[in-house]
């Protein structure tokens, strides 16, 4: 049976809805829950980025501009509702969000857009330094150093939805991350969205069947800071404080490291760098002061040898499944997953190790890490954890022969398939 | 007698100190097949880039169906009815054939830079994309990635993307440069078929090619129109065999 | 009077400071088109470098093996990261360094923690050199422009005495020309990328303990080192050092200066009513501008001026 495009695109939607809607029914806890929350804002922020990275050709290293400018404004108007000086819902809050976002964007891409490539990187991260300068140089608008606080449960509750209980907070963050990922999906498929692409590819050529790439590039900015001021205004409801933290260039490189990591290439990519970055993020935080470095490691490997991110590595996959030839790749993935794991551990055990000594833990106390009760101060666990690593590290790169061998063969039987 | 579809006006280029093109007159008619043909560093593909607005021009005019074109953005060209090809490969290697193909559709379409129309329910643009896709006799790899496509199919589908946006003046920047026998004979039969009816203007070397499709021949050497005329006046010109016909056997 | 002769030193120390940076990120920039993000962080190991050597040998030998420990770093780099991801573009290039600074920001953060180390100048420059006025100027300052302008010279006379340097000042304006003529520019890549990289070392060594040795002084130096580039111009290192001197001044001088436009109204005799809604912003002192100007002065740049003050091509 086959089902039309258009029809397996809705199945698809309402899978994802459905998806949104049981989460957090089934993970109870709070933590999942304020997690949940974060993701959501972060995959329209992270989807609104490739809107300029992965269909556009856009490389801009200040995105949290509008990002923040859009939760600032959120936030006023918040404030505003508060004090019943402005009668909008809560509901809705996220547009005033995506209008700031939009009317920045328009005003500085305007101007940013003139140029593409590596000056166009450059003039967005001025951008975003200036705005993020300016954000304490004027503490009456952005509220210092303590940032504008709000409060979400204002204006008069409607069906009993107050925005006091995370749950319903979730429920609106799951609404619009919905409805903008539909939105933003769709984009890709208009006229607009695929010259955009031709622009990534070949700008000059667009020139010669009649569209400006000045143009293209300027409008696609312009939507993608809507729908990154959508986020941000998501994001003063849920968190009820913005700082100048969420103009700076710390927001700007993480939503970049999201998209590159779920891969550029693909629509979905951002959406699974998105959910993958924001939970490492809480769950690595919370086992490990180390994380940063760790999180950082893992985005240097994926630039190294996996450029097209998460997404391609499971597109490449697409026809060995088709193939049913996943079980040629099962056992060597299997043994190389096991001894990159070795490899790991002796790695984290080594750094576990020098922050634990960095940070003055007590004399005679040991590291707990695996189970095992380490004593950094002794040499024993130091040449242990090296010699893990580094046996780890062999035996991964000789393992890594299997991996090559199993896919020559399954590339082999691909072609013979194709020939036929 | 109505305006020439393509008319150069003192046309000079420099880059630097060095003059390119020196002084390019040239009357293009409507629905003549026009061949520029010259020795390497004439500036047959300058004189393109100057025609479509790739470069600015140093002085000059360039005359589009008797209005004049010259300044005007290399877009504003193309909307006006040129198209033109390019001598390196020139298209979008991650869009696929078809896509490759509607992209050039879309704006003589006018859908412009729409964001609330969804291309694929387009159905005039879909069929006039698809009836190039065959045209160029590709319907075979209609879904392939430009880039993976071998080279005598990238150049078919150079032409394809050069004329779907309906263009009535074609510009094509050696179009068999690097092609087998055969597929040059495909490619002839390619761009017979394209310019039908249009107006059609192409810098080529190879003569066969050149005296089989061309009903006029301008001959380019150091940036200077040395004869323009129908083929056997050219064949049978002095000037031009000595300058460089004469050269090539 | 006073005021303004002891910030020009100052400034102009700082601006030489700045151009050891620049010098070296402008040659990586214009040769191999990749902006490193991850270059004022050799800048910092520089600092923590020299920190710890110099608590086992001193301060003396630690300014020549610090700088050589950061080059060799600075090649590997190259040699190892950037040529891996060179086949991805651009983008993965410029990726790769912005993950590169990141990592290093954590590794220092992991091996020497989140407080700035006790790095100190060495008592034998612990002096005034001389006294402007009422003044007295440290001699570390004088030192510090001392190496600077010994290391410059010295980068001078390589570039224009040596095969190789002929070579880097070809490739800085025409990339593709050198390597038609057949030399290895992978290994020059190699070589600037690493020369870069000492350089920015030394620069570390020498400012680390004039300012502070922080984990925050890489991304601090970094976004003006960067400014200073663009607004310079790629390709030119005349530019880089003209915009490293002029920034140079643009930073000491406007921290210093707390005056406001409101001040200015207010000497002119205009009062501004105090719930003016303008008149938050006229209260924005000059030094508050600090922050903000190179960055403006950069975009405001690119848009009038692509090609930077002294560039010879578009980025």
């Amino acid at each position: 049976m086959t089902l039309s495009p258009f029809l397996r695109r809705l199945g698809l939607w309402g899978i994802t809805a459905l998806v949104m809607v049981v989460l957090p029914l089934l993970l109870r806890q709070g933590f999942a829950l304020s997690m949940l929350s974060q993701m959501g804002i972060a995959v329209i922020f992270a989807l609104s980025y490739n809107m300029l990275l992965g269909q556009t050709g856009m490389l801009s290293f200040g995105h949290a501009v509008y990002y923040g400018l859009g939760a600032y404004f959120s936030a006023h108007a918040l404030n505003a509702i508060g004090a019943g000086k402005l009668g909008i819902p809560v509901t809705l809050l996220p547009l005033v969000g995506g209008v700031a976002g939009l009317s920045f964007g328009i005003v500085f891409g305007y101007v940013t857009t003139k140029r593409s490539g590596t000056p166009f990187a450059m003039i967005s991260l001025g951008i975003a330094e200036m705005v993020a300068a300016c954000a304490l140089m004027f503490p009456g608008f952005f509220g210092g150093e303590g940032g504008i606080a709000t409060n979400r449960q204002v204006g008069s509750a409607w069906l009993g939805i107050t925005y006091g209980p995370q749950i319903q907070v979730y429920y609106l963050i799951a609404g619009w991350c919905l409805l903008s990922m539909i939105a933003m999906f769709a984009l890709t498929h208009t006229p607009l969205g695929r010259m955009a692409n031709a622009v990534r590819d070949n700008a000059e050529r667009v020139r010669f069947v009649g569209y400006n790439p000045t143009r293209i590039r300027f409008m696609m900015l312009c939507l993608s800071t809507f729908f990154a001021g959508v986020a941000g205004g998501l994001g003063a409801i849920n968190y009820e404080l913005v700082t100048a933290e969420n103009v700076g260039t710390v927001v700007s490189g993480n939503v970049l490291v999201m998209a590159f990591i779920g891969g550029v290439g693909h629509f979905f990519g951002p959406i699974i760098g998105a959910v993958l970055v924001s939970f490492l993020q809480s769950a690595l935080s919370s086992y490990t002061q180390a994380w940063l470095l760790y999180f950082g490691l893992f985005f240097m490997v994926m630039v190294l040898f996996a450029p097209g991110g998460m997404a391609s590595l499971i597109m490449i996959h697409a026809p060995v499944v088709r193939a049913k030839r996943m079980g040629t790749l099962a056992l060597p993935y299997l043994v190389s997953g096991l001894l990159a794991l070795v490899m790991l551990a002796g790695l984290v055990g080594l750094v576990e190790m020098i922050y634990f000594l960095e940070t003055g833990a007590e004399v005679g106390k040991p590291l707990k890490l695996f189970g095992l009760a380490l004593m950094p101060s002794t040499t024993g666990p130091w040449v242990g954890a090296m010699a893990v690593m580094l046996g780890g590290a062999a035996a991964f790169a000789w393992s890594l022969r299997l991996v090559r061998d199993a896919w020559a063969r399954v590339h082999a039987y691909l072609q013979v398939q194709e020939g036929l | 007698m109505s305006a020439p579809a393509l008319e150069l006006r003192a046309v000079h280029k420099s880059f630097g100190k060095t003059a390119i093109i020196n002084g390019v007159d040239l009357s293009i008619a409507k629905g003549e097949r026009h061949a520029i043909i010259g020795p390497n560093g004439a500036g047959k593909s300058t004189l393109f880039n100057l025609i479509s607005a790739r470069f600015p021009l140093t002085s000059g005019d360039i005359v589009l169906h008797g209005e004049p074109v010259t300044g005007l953005p290399p877009q504003e060209i193309n909307r006006r009815g040129l198209g033109r090809s390019f001598q390196i490969t020139n298209i979008f290697p991650r869009l696929s054939v078809f896509e490759n193909v509607r992209c050039a559709v879309l704006w003589s379409m006018g859908y412009r830079y729409s964001f609330w129309h969804r291309v694929s329910a387009l159905r005039a643009v879909r069929e006039r994309a698809d009836e190039v896709v065959s045209l160029i006799g590709m319907e075979r790899r209609r879904d392939r990635l430009a880039g993976v496509l071998s080279y005598a199919e990238q150049r078919a589908l150079e032409i394809g993307v050069t004329v779907a946006g309906g263009a009535d003046v074609i510009l094509l920047d050696e179009p068999t440069a690097g092609m087998s026998r055969s597929e040059t004979e495909d490619a002839v039969e390619l761009i017979r078929t394209v310019s039908e009816g249009k107006t059609l203007v192409m810098v080529e070397h190879d003569m066969g090619v050149v005296f089989g499709l061309a009903d006029r021949i301008s001959v380019l050497v150091y940036g200077r129109v040395l004869a323009s005329d129908v083929p056997t006046a050219i064949r049978s010109n002095k000037a031009v065999q000595e300058a460089y016909l004469g050269a090539e056997d | 009077m006073e005021f303004f002769v002891v910030q020009l030193l100052n400034s102009l120390s700082y601006g030489l400071l700045l151009f050891m940076l620049s010098s070296g990120l402008t040659l990586i920039f214009s040769m191999m088109g990749v902006l490193n993000f991850a270059h004022a962080s050799f800048y910092m190991l520089g600092a923590y470098f020299a920190y710890q050597i110099s608590r086992y040998v001193g301060f003396w030998p630690a300014l020549a093996i610090a700088p050589l420990l950061v080059g060799a770093l600075g090649a590997m780099t190259e040699r190892f990261g950037l040529r891996t991801v060179h086949k991805y573009g651009h983008v993965a290039e410029l990726l790769f360094t912005f993950g590169l600074f990141y990592l290093i920001e954590e590794v220092v953060h992991l091996v020497w923690g989140r407080a700035p180390v006790d790095y100190r100048i060495p008592q034998a420059l612990d002096f005034a050199a001389f006294t402007i006025f009422s003044t007295s100027y440290p001699a570390y300052r004088v030192f510090m422009m001392g190496v600077s302008v010994a290391m410059l010279l010295g980068l001078f006379l390589l570039l224009t005495r040596t095969r190789i340097g002929t070579i880097i000042q070809a490739s800085l304006t025409h990339p593709h020309m050198v390597e038609a003529l057949g030399h290895d520019v992978p290994r020059i890549f190699m070589l600037v990328f690493g020369g870069g990289a000492a350089l920015a070392g030394v620069a570390g060594v020498i400012g680390g303990n004039a300012f502070v040795t922080e984990p925050g002084m890489a991304s601090a130096v970094g976004s003006i080192v960067f400014v200073v580039v663009v607004f310079g111009g790629m390709g030119s290192l005349a530019g880089a050092f003209v915009a490293s001197l002029f920034f140079g001044a643009i930073q000491t001088y406007t921290v210093a200066m707390d005056y406001s436009l409101l001040d200015l109204a207010a000497r002119l005799g205009m009062g501004i009513a105090a719930d003016s809604p303008v008149r938050g912003l006229l209260s924005v002192s000059v030094a508050q501008t600090a922050p903000v100007l190179p960055y403006l002065l950069m975009v405001l740049m690119l848009i009038v001026r692509p090609t930077g003050l002294m560039g010879t091509r578009e980025t």
